[in-house]
């Protein structure tokens, strides 16, 4: 039973690790850090309406990282 | 506008999978046997209905809406942002397209491979792969229904998008009888990707404090800003290819 159960949970675990972080663990990490920063760069005076144009950028940066990982020549080939 | 918000992307996002499912499907029924892979495509249907109902009311109803912008916003960003750069890659040329031709003849392959089907009852081979490739696929409708639904305020329009655009495929699907190869999944994707990361920027900003400044209206210039930084990154794409392979092909001294 406790296997089964096991199983069923490590499944479901699966599927969500595959379903959101997949195989670009830099957009599931760097938009939870995007959002950490704009949070705390608001609390401590950032204003709300610069923080959008902040928000965008860091969004299109971790576009652009992720994209240049990507497509970064591999070693040795 | 408002009902467009929650529908269009469920119907585009649905359109995609419903593609990916309908191979399956095809390729399980053509094979072995369409009573129980039609039974198995039919249950997933079911509990992917459940699974939206259920989770879709109960956010509605229990998540403040604030928080809600917040979570989802953050999960439509991350997931957006995956489809996007998948679609870009794609479309630069650095990996290659999806292919529903070859999807749709490995399945076939794959199901040949398998025991025969018996001589009564059901077959449950078909039936298991029906349903879970069903399941599998919807999943990430169900996700984008609700998400969208919910945080849009706007579950009956993403629900009706998603059926839709299911009624669609099906009924192509059985008039051409053959995978959907034609249907331009890698377009689709590019949309979808970029309404998902311009909705998941736009709320969960919100969430985070930050203050759009044209209210709603932003969302069509963040739609815009991103689709045009996407169109640059799969030219830059292509040239980075194309300088990776001049360099290997230049003559070493």
């Amino acid at each position: 039973m406790n296997s089964t159960a096991g199983r069923y949970l490590r499944a479901f675990g699966a599927f969500w690790y595959d379903f959101l972080v997949g195989d670009r663990p830099e957009l599931f990490v760097g938009s939870i850090a995007i959002l950490a920063a704009v949070w705390v760069g608001v609390q401590v005076g950032l204003q709300p309406g610069l923080a959008s144009l902040v928000m965008t950028v860091l969004v299109l940066g971790l576009a652009a990282a992720s994209l240049w990982r990507a497509t970064r020549p591999t070693r040795g080939r | 506008m408002d009902i467009m918000v929650a529908a269009l992307p469920a119907f585009l996002a649905s359109a995609v999978e419903f593609v990916e499912a309908l191979t399956i499907v095809l390729a399980v029924g053509v094979t072995r046997q369409w009573r129980s892979t039609l039974i198995g495509a039919g249950a997933a249907v079911v509990v992917l209905a459940a699974i939206v109902g259920i989770f879709g009311s109960a956010i509605v109803l229990l998540v403040p809406i604030d928080v809600l912008r917040l979570v989802v916003g953050g999960f439509l960003v991350i997931y957006g942002l995956q489809w996007l750069v998948k679609a870009i890659l794609r479309a630069g040329g650095a990996t290659s397209k999806h292919d529903e031709d070859a999807i749709y003849a490995a399945r076939v392959s794959a199901m040949r491979a398998e025991p025969p089907v018996p001589a009564r009852g059901m077959d449950w081979i078909s039936f298991t792969v029906a349903f879970k490739g069903v399941l599998l696929e919807g999943m990430e409708v169900a996700f984008i229904v609700v998400t969208f639904g919910a945080s849009a305020g706007q579950l009956g329009p993403a629900i009706l998008g998603a059926t839709l655009a299911g009624l669609l495929v099906l009924a192509v699907g059985i008039a051409v009888h053959r995978p959907l190869a034609r249907v331009p999944e890698n377009g689709l994707k590019f949309a979808v990707g970029l309404m998902l990361t311009t909705f998941g920027t736009f709320w969960a900003g919100e969430g985070v404090g930050v203050a759009w400044p044209w209210s709603d209206a932003t969302l069509i210039v963040l739609l815009a800003v991103f689709a045009i930084g996407s169109l640059l990154a799969v030219r830059i794409v292509q040239a980075r290819l194309q300088a990776a392979s001049t360099a290997r092909l230049a003559p070493v001294r």
